[in-house]
């Protein structure tokens, strides 16, 4: 348990990437190992294993586990869940399959139906019917389950859904109905939607508490796994797993609410993103991860990361926190073509890892935006990934020519600048939009790129954006598992109560808030989080009355247990009572987001927040050693031009234009643009005034 | 002009357009945009040619650019706008479309050149007239069916005209849900024209403009190719409409004479009948959305939609035919000729694409608006859009309760509806055996119901497809029609599929069944195996 070395692990499809800290000297080592899809817990240990023993520590030594895994995701993309059951208000077994209409592809003849993980063979309706303030319209009659508890009994479930309507307002009937499933069904995991997901509008409710039940058997047998593997080599760290909302969790509460893993992906190159924002001294920090298939846009604002209370994966609504991000379907694997009526497209069709780009020589024939970076060679065809793979630049140009070139009237040069041209405006335009949603303006925001394709279009994107400052990571291939060593604890409880925004309102919220600070505890001590570790936030959803929209608005100067939640926000909040400095954050935020507000209009709260954090020890980081070395590696043909090839591990300064190359990554320093070194070991571009 | 230019241009025309979407979205105020999310958002060029459009209403969509024309060549001519106006109308017998749906348009200048318009369409909670949600199913002038507002300046270089909002307050049942769904609508506008200028100080006015007429040329040259990949002929389809709920004994026939050559399509509308007494009717804009959407829908995956789609496309439509209606006429319920429109085309493609093209979706937007009035007299307002099922597809069932064709909303949560009115849903399911049999089956329709908790409500209904089903195709069988019932105690009474002002008390229950979609194909022909799923899946 108290080991020195605290390892993060981020599971990712191909790699395995594993950074750790040890408190004795403060060095902070990365590794990678591939990743083994039939049971991860095998990579994970591998790579432990081989850490330990390159960088001189034992496996016992390893105090905490901070662990990010895809393992839930992978689940639900690929469908391998458990067979499940649902048990919901008599009437509305539908509701799941019926969704929430909206088609996005508007055009389409051979339209597929909304995803829908349970059969309707296997949605129970029970008789009973709870109201919208709490009160039970038809009681929920125990005693007359049995019918229904046949019919469930011979579905033989692996795992039971209840979601009953408004639960979220009175959860009794939702609870007695799952003591008579667990007493019929003894060992079979049973999720309520009150307890995964205890906010109105049913069908979010009932998707998000399908997942996590579906997930609870799959994500369970993982965790035993992993468990099992405890003990091996004196191998006994204290186990944390990665959440969407970028902090995380214990195995026990990954074990029950196993949908809170779902979207963590993002989780790890969040935290490393407002870690950064901290040590550089950046507030406004745009970040963008691009990868293979896709570019995946966060936003750090006043230090702080942005989480929505709802997301999707594989087109299933998530109703969890989690980090704000906006995807679309832009990577190094991008298919560039010219469709039927001349139009130069970039994606969203990917080549994927196979066959991989032109230049990969694995059978591609479609030009990518990786083999628009080689033929202008901005990529090193000798040192792509350290020299693993050399890079068919000349294949890479006669399929630019076949494909894009020819009906444009554009040879290879032309069409690979082109292809990134309408790539990075693109690239842009998703950066703009999640700025712009938030009422943000990009020349505030410094751009901080990572994920291995990030670096060459670093810098154009941020041209487009009118951005002058672009922060690139060290390692920015592993930057998610750097994020994920330094995170907490973090519970997210929510409840949805609706209720005019005014004084005589505001008892029953700090009465919802008392009873969520109450199980926050509770949760915790569970945890083995000290009191002095603990630390609550406070939130509620507004918005206007009639709305159809809330704003996740702060509160810390909620007053809880009788005590204000943060010090500073009592302070803050004065004798005025916590509602009024409340109402005057989301005005303002709504002012900001909206470009009105209306300080006269009724407004309403509609979910009530809460997070508890336990805070995790975290060692200090020792500062590096100043780069030693020659920088310049050499010299390549870049744009018509001799461009220098720089050593990212050897620099210190420069000036563009320029190639920075480290093992994983190739950056892009353009003409106008100058480089420093930043703490812990960023990359500073700037551009020319 | 090089084609990577026109890509980046196009691409911050269609981020404009996202960016007033979100900003409609996250503004408005009434559950008809906040949850139905009825309402859509589009860039065009400087002669009011749609050039990027936001992926929402295709009614919508397809129909800006024809009222936004038409206050230019007949109202407010181009070289009135200044920098700042914002011109707003909702009478279709100036371009619009029906009453609800209040068009916005902002010119956007740079370099002292009028570049383009950005333009938003919502489909309001209410605008006057006999009926709450201005869906009177009994108006027989448009005079009945709310407010008319011709192309008018509401904001005035920056400066918004007072007297034209207290005007519109006074005729509106919800005025704060409808100023506050138009004051999202003038924001969205503002962030609109901020996306298109910041384009436009990169490239400048010149470019914007040619890079306007080459986005077009390069959808006409898509839409082109679509044409052109069907077999030339002329291809004939007759669907119907029950009733326009006044005349209940006359169909409303909806003829279609398609003809493709070459790359040109021209459809020839003469054959549909007469515009009819009660609100069944539509005019141009809303008959041609009906027609090219049903085109572009056959381009192919990707083709970037805009107004040069509509160039290849010629459609002859004699004034005062239901697809064509001539003042004073009713429209309200256009949706019902853009559905059944849109049903007799895809009838008519069949023929030309057999193996592309699904049989009939449910045609239909099934309007339901309920007035519940309290013993003290307090009264809020519920106005839902249901659905039914897709057709089946000529290599898949069709999809069960999918918001398909001309309309595309989203249905209202059923807690949100009881924590906010006196009214319960007591059912909501797909119901059992409503999608057409055939090879191919299609999806099913569903049904919904709605119990009065107040002392008493007033019920408007506007929907169709209870007297002439959704059709098959191949041998495939129609899907079943729709039915809505009054549950009062232990008796029921069919309530009539158009009916207005309906007097509910507490307990009654509206039970309101919809159409699924056509089945494609034999139905002996259906594999075993989906048989079976069918039956374990209670879905015939």
């Amino acid at each position: 348990m108290n080991g020195p070395i605290r390892a993060a692990v981020d599971i990712g499809g191909t790699f395995t990437d594993i950074h750790c800290l040890d408190a004795r000297d403060g060095a902070v080592h990365a590794w990678k190992t591939p990743t083994t899809p039939e049971d991860p817990s095998i990579g994970l240990l591998t790579g432990l294993t081989e850490a330990a023993a390159r960088f001189g520590f034992a496996l016992s030594d390893i105090g905490l586990l901070l662990h990010g895994t895809t393992i839930a995701t992978n689940a639900v993309l690929e469908r391998k869940l458990a067979s499940g059951a649902l048990l919901t208000t008599a009437g509305f077994e539908d509701v799941l399959e019926i969704t929430r209409h909206v088609r996005r592809d508007i055009y389409g003849l051979a339209p597929d139906p909304f995803p829908c993980l349970i059969e309707r063979d296997r949605r129970l309706g029970v008789p009973e019917r709870m109201r919208a303030d709490g009160t039970a319209e038809r009681a929920l009659d125990v005693a007359a389950l049995g019918p229904v508890l046949d019919r469930l009994r011979a579905l033989e479930p692996e795992a039971v859904a209840i979601g009953l309507l408004h639960a979220y307002a009175n959860p009794a009937h939702e609870r007695r109905l799952a003591d008579a499933v667990r007493a019929a069904l003894p060992g079979v995991p049973v999720c309520l939607s009150s307890a995964i997901s205890p906010e109105i509008r049913e069908y979010e409710r009932l998707s998000t508490t399908v997942l996590n039940a579906l997930l609870m058997p799959v994500v369970g047998r993982y965790l035993a796994r992993l468990e099992a593997r405890l003990g091996d080599g004196g191998f006994a760290p204290r186990i944390v797993l990665v959440q969407s909302n970028g902090g995380t969790c214990s195995l026990r509460m990954a074990a029950e609410q196993p949908a809170r893993l779902l979207l963590s992906g993002p989780s790890g190159g969040a935290m490393a993103a407002e870690r950064l924002s901290r040590l550089l001294e950046k507030p406004n920090l745009v970040a963008v991860d691009m990868g293979g298939t896709s570019f995946d846009v966060s936003v750090v604002q006043g230090g702080r990361i942005g989480l929505v209370t709802q997301g999707e994966v594989g087109g299933l609504p998530v109703r969890l926190p989690m980090v704000e991000m906006r995807t679309i379907g832009a990577g190094g694997g991008s298919i560039a073509a010219v469709d039927a009526s001349g139009r130069l497209t970039v994606g969203p069709r990917s080549t994927g890892a196979r066959p991989g780009p032109v230049s990969y020589r694995r059978g591609g024939v479609e030009p990518t935006v990786t083999d628009a970076n080689a033929v202008l060679g901005y990529l090193d065809p000798g040192f792509f990934l350290g020299g693993a793979m050399p890079l068919d630049v000349n294949g890479a140009k006669a399929a630019m020519v076949a494909r894009v070139g020819g009906a444009l009237g554009l040879d290879a040069e032309g069409a690979a600048r082109g292809i990134l041209a309408v790539t990075n405006a693109a690239l842009a335009a998703a950066v703009r939009l999640s700025l712009f949603e938030k009422g943000l303006d990009p020349r505030d925001f410094a751009l901080l790129s990572f994920g291995g394709a990030g670096g060459l279009q670093a810098c154009a994107v941020a041209e487009e954006l009118g951005i002058g400052e672009v922060v690139i990571p060290r390692n920015p291939g592993t930057l998610s598992a750097y994020g994920i060593l330094f995170a907490d604890l973090v519970q997210d409880l929510s409840r949805s109560r609706l209720l005019p925004a005014v004084e005589a309102s505001v008892a029953e919220a700090m009465g919802v808030l008392d009873a969520l600070r109450a199980e926050g505890e509770a949760s915790l001590a569970a945890d083995g989080v000290a009191e002095a570790d603990r630390a609550f936030e406070a939130a509620a959803d507004l918005r206007y009355k009639g709305q159809a929209f809330e704003l996740l608005v702060p509160w810390p100067e909620a007053r809880v247990a009788g005590a204000a939640i943060h010090a500073a926000g009592h302070a803050a909040g004065g004798d005025r009572g916590p509602l009024a400095p409340l109402l005057a954050r989301f005005h303002e935020m709504h002012r900001a987001r909206f470009s009105y507000a209306e300080a006269h209009a009724p407004v309403e709260i509609v979910t009530l927040r809460l997070s508890a954090i336990g805070r995790l020890p975290k060692p200090a980081v020792a500062t590096d050693a100043a780069p030693a070395g020659e920088p310049v590696k050499g010299r390549r043909a870049v744009a018509g031009a001799e461009w220098p090839v720089l050593d990212r591990d050897a620099l210190t300064a420069a000036e563009g234009p320029a190639i920075i190359e480290e093992a994983f990554s190739t950056h892009l320093l353009p003409p106008g643009w100058a480089c420093t070194l930043g703490a812990e070991g960023a990359l500073i571009l700037r551009r020319a005034a | 002009m090089n084609a990577i230019e026109i890509e980046v241009i196009r691409n911050a025309l269609v981020a404009a357009a996202a960016e007033m979407d979100v900003t409609v979205w996250r503004t408005s105020r009434s559950t008809i945009v906040r949850e139905l999310l009825d309402y859509s958002t589009a860039v065009f060029d400087a002669e009011g040619w749609n050039l990027a459009q936001s992926a929402r209403i295709p009614s919508h969509l397809n129909s800006m650019s024809h009222g936004l024309r038409t206050v230019l060549a007949d109202h407010i001519p181009a070289g009135d706008w200044d920098e700042g106006d914002v011109v707003i109308f909702n009478d279709p017998y100036c371009g619009g479309q029906h009453l609800p749906d209040i068009l916005a348009f902002r010119a956007v200048f740079h370099e002292g050149v009028r570049i383009g318009f950005a333009g938003t369409l919502c489909h309001h909670i209410d605008v006057g007239g006999l009926a709450a949600g201005s869906y009177a199913a009994k108006a027989t002038e448009i005079f009945q069916e709310g407010l008319r507002i011709p192309p008018i300046k509401l904001i005035e270089r920056g400066r918004r005209n007072d007297a034209v909002w207290a005007m519109i307050r006074q005729n509106i049942r919800k005025p704060d849900l409808l100023l506050g769904d138009l004051s999202s609508q003038i924001a969205s506008l503002e962030v609109g024209t901020a996306a298109i200028l910041r384009a436009a100080k990169r490239f400048g006015a010149d470019r914007m403009l040619e890079a306007g007429r080459r986005i077009l040329a390069m959808s006409e040259q898509g839409m082109r190719a679509a044409i052109a990949a069907m077999p030339d002929g002329t291809y004939e389809f007759t669907d119907h409409l029950d009733d326009d709920g006044i005349t209940l004994d006359r169909r409303i026939t909806l003829h279609v004479k398609l003809t493709i050559a070459g790359d040109r399509a021209h459809v020839d509308l003469s054959g549909c009948s007469p515009q009819v007494l009660g609100p069944t009717n539509a005019t141009l804009a809303s008959s041609q959305a009906a027609v090219m959407f049903a085109l572009m829908c056959c381009a192919e995956p990707g083709l970037h939609m805009s107004a040069g789609c509509y160039r290849p496309i010629t459609v002859h439509a004699p004034a005062g035919l239901c697809v064509n209606a001539q003042a004073p006429a009713p429209v309200v319920h256009r949706i019902a000729i853009g559905h059944r429109l849109l049903n007799a085309m895809m009838g008519a493609l069949h023929q030309a694409i057999p193996d592309r093209i699904p049989a009939a979706y449910y045609g239909n937007s099934y309007v339901t608006t309920f007035q519940t009035i309290e013993g003290n007299g307090n009264r809020e307002v519920l106005v839902e859009i249901e659905i039914g099922g897709s057709g089946a597809h000529p290599a898949k069932d069709g999809v069960n309760a999918y918001a398909a064709g001309m309309h595309n909303n989203s249905n209202i949560p059923i807690e949100m509806i009881e924590s906010q009115m006196p009214l319960t849903v007591t059912r909501y399911a797909l119901r059992d055996g409503s999608g057409g049999a055939g090879r191919f089956r299609g999806g099913l329709g569903l049904i919904r119901e709605w119990r009065v908790d107040s002392a008493r409500c007033l019920f408007t209904a506007n929907m169709d497809r209870f007297v002439h089903a959704p059709y098959g195709l191949a041998g495939g069988q129609p899907a079943a029609l729709g039915e809505m019932w009054l549950i009062r105690g232990e008796d029921r009474f069919p309530i009539p599929p158009k009916t207005d002002n309906l007097d509910l008390r507490a307990g009654d229950i509206v039970r309101l069944a919809t159409s699924g979609g056509g089945g494609f194909g034999e139905p002996g022909a259906r594999a075993p195996e989906a048989t079976a799923r069918d039956r374990r899946l209670g879905y015939a």
